[in-house]
């Protein structure tokens, strides 16, 4: 039973630890609500219900879903090679307005040229500002999380800047927002008035890649050997800093085509909803699904439930803040985990070495 | 009879698969500078930290001052009188010497203020007393490494020691440092009447300062003398010297073509000063260069810069005949070159990925292994590491298993097979048989002669001499980066070669020459 290949991989361990914890933030959660005056049953009734009651909001988490895919898929690929991409916020908005701007920029052309070229813009762009962090960490030691944060914020007032100013939208009531894409450039609706847009598939298509390019082949190995001992795998002929840069630039580039397919999928324009912090969120699922390609990708939808349910709740008065409280507490548990076990075997270690020196010193005193 | 300080009895001390510390029983005087000498991994320090309460010991008792200690914590051994002075320095960078010194102890403003002037006082008052001299404003950051020991010193001091503990203190010290170190030692024996053990593995260190001396080897206390009665060489061989266990292996064969060549080289450590300097050497085809040099003489980053891990500052090193000028590790290993790392878990091994993983990296991008280049082929991959693993005789859970679960000698047998798989015309290997158990150490020995016989050029570099004697053909001494000594293995004693690695003799003695 121990060594059945299928429930190793599956690693019980993690699966057991995973639903405790998501278990224990729901009654935590039902906790503060009943505290609350709410009826945590209602409440979490309306939650399923807000997910699944229409075919709309179904589609709008399978939306939802792909985006932290995407995005924590990106912070995986970082973690991989050991660097964490706390930037995909500011990569995803400088994407997302980009790719927008380059579609307004090139209207008229047919759309086989403009959807293309706001991808790449969006890649692009995304990527450099990735890379900046990526180099820093490489060449100066400078700490990606320190950087990256901050890149966020420039982003952010940039992105910003760019909406209230140069590329604001000609209607003086769109307060910060670029002019919207001609309607031919619009992914096409999967689910009718739902915000899930063909450009599922090709998440679909960049989630099997990156999953295949990490798990299969050899440089997702070295990238695994990088992220566990760098100097391990410096030392055996890899080059780690390229491959650091490099996977923190496509880390970059995912982030900047999420933002591309918010705005050519579901926003048709760049305003502030094209992402509300969506790539923290995604960090904290990688997170929890400690930086495993597949349960990210399943503990995406999980949470994309949650949070398109959690809209659901606010119809019967119930704020959507308990999504995030849920989220947290998960997480938290998650990594209360490791620690517990540690400190358990920890002791018990001391113990046994206790035991072992008392029955040596036993056996002295018979024999001495 | 003086008065004793520190009593340790039948301490043994064990860590999960390590007896650290092996019934060691221990009387250290009151007023006296005792230096604890020992290899790495002797148990030197794992005893220091039982007395300063960082460790509880599995078995026996300790006794400061005459009382016995029932509870082991460093808040404890600190009011029994206890200071040390670790390896590592614990300081807060960012705070003034004054501020560094009277932490945990602060003098207070109304009760709960902090009061840098009285905290500056204070530190005065020290410096004056001890004539320990430090400007009690200075950051600690901008301070040299040397005054900052003095602030641990002053530290300790603040806090009413009388035994003061340092752990291999000139480590860190230049020269002249050293000199300075050992001139406040004395003033704080001499007039204050301070207990000092210091813990070092230079000789001439011991012979300078201490009053006595006790060898650890092991684990076990081996010996313990009046420093007087006591020469370097002595030390030397009770610190080094075991009976050799094993019957010299067969070597065959001449040697042949320069394969490993380094000039004038130089190389910095981790801190910016020279720790290879000027050295050079030359390792040919079937022949095996052992360096006998004690721990942080530059062998280490002379390893290092040879296989691209570490930058040369000046010099020229060619691996069959190609300069490795700005090379890395990866193009080095391409002119033909394999290392055994002398750590194996922060350099050899990645003790998260299998078995397998670690067995295949560096070959995992050749084509067998690949399908389309890219494609790992895990059952041909999984093939190779199974033959790898019982070539080399691993033993453990398998290939599925984390390395990191093994016990250090198939660890290192993993890294052994791993570098020794790639068949290459030059391998480095550095303490290929650290914390590795008799039966293992026997058969990674047999190997590398092996290697030799087939003709492969080795450079061998071990703290334990036995090994550099077992296996080497030609022996090179190092001390503080320069070659001091340059022999035949058969041609020189154990106890002589202690006596060149630690020091500089050539004024002395004639060298031989090859």
């Amino acid at each position: 039973m121990k060594n059945n290949p299928l429930l190793k991989k599956l690693n019980l361990r993690y699966l057991v630890s995973l639903l405790i914890s998501i278990v224990l933030a729901f009654i935590i959660g039902a906790g503060i609500l009943a505290l609350s005056g709410f009826s945590p049953l209602k409440a979490y009734g309306a939650m399923l219900s807000g997910a699944f009651d229409s075919a709309r909001h179904v589609g709008d988490f399978l939306e939802y879903a792909m985006v932290l895919c995407i995005c924590g898929l990106a912070c995986v690929l970082g973690a991989r090679v050991g660097i964490f991409n706390v930037g995909g916020e500011g990569q995803l908005l400088l994407g997302a307005i980009f790719a927008c701007q380059v579609g307004i920029w090139l209207d008229g052309f047919s759309p086989w040229i403009v959807i293309p070229a706001a991808a790449l813009a969006a890649m692009i762009v995304g990527g450099f500002y990735a890379f900046i962090p990526g180099v820093l960490k490489v060449k100066v030691k400078v700490n990606e999380v320190i950087t990256t944060i901050m890149l966020n914020t420039i982003a952010a007032y940039l992105c910003q800047y760019l909406a209230k100013g140069p590329w604001k939208n000609a209607n003086k009531n769109m307060v910060a927002a670029t002019e919207q894409l001609n309607a031919q450039y619009w992914f096409g609706n999967v689910i009718p008035r739902s915000s899930l847009s063909t450009a599922i598939f090709a998440a679909a298509i960049i989630a099997f890649i990156v999953w295949y390019v990490m798990q299969k082949t050899s440089r997702g190995f070295e990238m695994r050997l990088t992220g566990q001992n760098p100097r391990f795998a410096r030392f055996s002929g890899i080059r780690t800093d390229r491959l650091v840069i490099l996977c923190m630039v496509i880390s970059g580039a995912m982030c900047g085509l999420v933002g591309m397919f918010r705005v050519y999928g579901a926003e048709h324009l760049y305003r502030d909803s094209v992402s509300r912090d969506y790539y923290f969120e995604a960090l904290m699922v990688a997170m929890i699904a400690q930086y495993k390609p597949v349960t990210v990708i399943f503990l995406s939808l999980f949470f994309a439930v949650l949070k398109i349910g959690a809209q659901g709740m606010e119809l019967i008065g119930v704020p959507s803040q308990i999504y995030l409280i849920i989220q947290t507490v998960i997480i938290f548990f998650m990594a209360a985990e490791s620690g517990i076990s540690a400190s358990l075997q920890a002791s018990a270690q001391k113990r046994k070495a206790k035991l072992a020196a008392k029955a040596r010193q036993k056996g002295d005193v018979q024999h001495g | 009879m003086q008065e004793l300080a520190v009593q340790f009895k039948h301490i043994s001390m064990e860590f999960p698969g390590v007896l650290a510390n092996d019934d060691v029983s221990l009387d250290i005087r009151r007023g006296e500078v005792f230096a604890l000498v020992g290899e790495n991994g002797a148990g030197k320090t794992t005893l220091m930290n039982i007395l300063y309460g960082i460790n509880e010991p599995t078995d026996g008792e300790v006794y400061i001052g005459g009382k016995k200690v029932e509870h082991f914590s460093p808040k404890n051994a600190i009011s029994l009188g206890v200071g040390m002075v670790h390896q590592h320095f614990m300081l807060v960078p960012s705070f003034t010497v004054a501020q560094n010194i009277v932490m945990s102890k602060e003098p207070r403003k109304l009760g709960f203020l902090f009061d840098n002037k009285a905290a500056e006082q204070k530190t005065r008052e020290l410096v004056d007393n001890y004539g320990l001299v430090v400007d009690s404003s200075a950051v600690v950051q901008e301070i040299s490494v040397g005054l900052q020991q003095r602030v641990e010193i002053l530290k300790t001091l603040y806090r009413g020691a009388d035994i003061l503990i340092l752990d291999e203190p000139t480590a860190v010290l230049t020269p002249q440092e050293t000199d300075e170190l050992f001139a406040v030692i004395r003033r704080v024996v001499k007039e204050h009447g301070m207990t000092v053990i210091i813990i070092t593995h230079k000789l001439y260190e011991v012979m300078a300062i201490s009053d006595r001396v006790g060898v650890m080897r092991k684990g076990r206390l081996i010996g313990v003398a009046d420093t007087c009665d006591m020469d370097e060489k002595k030390l030397a061989s009770m610190m080094v010297g075991r009976p050799v266990l094993y019957d010299r292996l067969e070597k065959t064969g001449v040697p042949g073509e320069e394969r490993i060549k380094v000039e004038d080289l130089h190389v910095l450590d981790n801190r910016g000063l020279p720790a290879v300097d000027g050295l050079s050497l030359s390792v040919r085809a079937g022949e095996v260069l052992g360096i006998a040099a004690i721990e942080g003489n530059g062998q280490s980053e002379l390893l290092e810069a040879i296989t691209g891990m570490r930058p040369i500052e000046n010099g020229e090193i060619s691996i069959c005949g190609q300069s490795i000028r700005g090379k890395d590790p990866g193009e080095i290993r391409q002119l033909g070159l394999a290392h055994i790392p002398e750590d194996r878990l922060a350099t050899g091994v990645s003790r998260d990925a299998s078995v397998t993983d670690n067995l295949i990296v560096g070959r995992h991008r050749e084509k067998a292994f690949n399908r389309f280049g890219f494609h790992q082929r895990t059952s041909t991959i999984e093939r190779y590491a199974q033959q790898v693993y019982d070539n080399f005789d691993i033993r453990g859970a398998g290939l599925e298993v984390n390395v990191g679960s093994m016990s250090g000698g198939n660890m290192q047998k993993v890294v052994v097979a791993r570098e020794f798989s790639f068949d290459t015309p030059v391998l480095i290997i550095a303490q290929p048989t650290r914390g590795v158990d008799v039966g293992a150490i026997e058969f990674i020995h047999s190997r590398i002669i092996e290697k030799r016989n087939a003709g492969c050029a080795i450079l061998l570099c071990s703290a334990d001499l036995d090994e550099v004697f077992r296996l080497s053909d030609r022996i090179i001494t190092m001390y503080e980066g320069h070659i001091t000594g340059h022999f035949k293995a058969s041609e020189i004693s154990k106890e002589e070669i202690g006596y060149y690695m630690t020091g500089d003799r050539s004024g002395e003695e004639a060298v031989y020459e090859k």
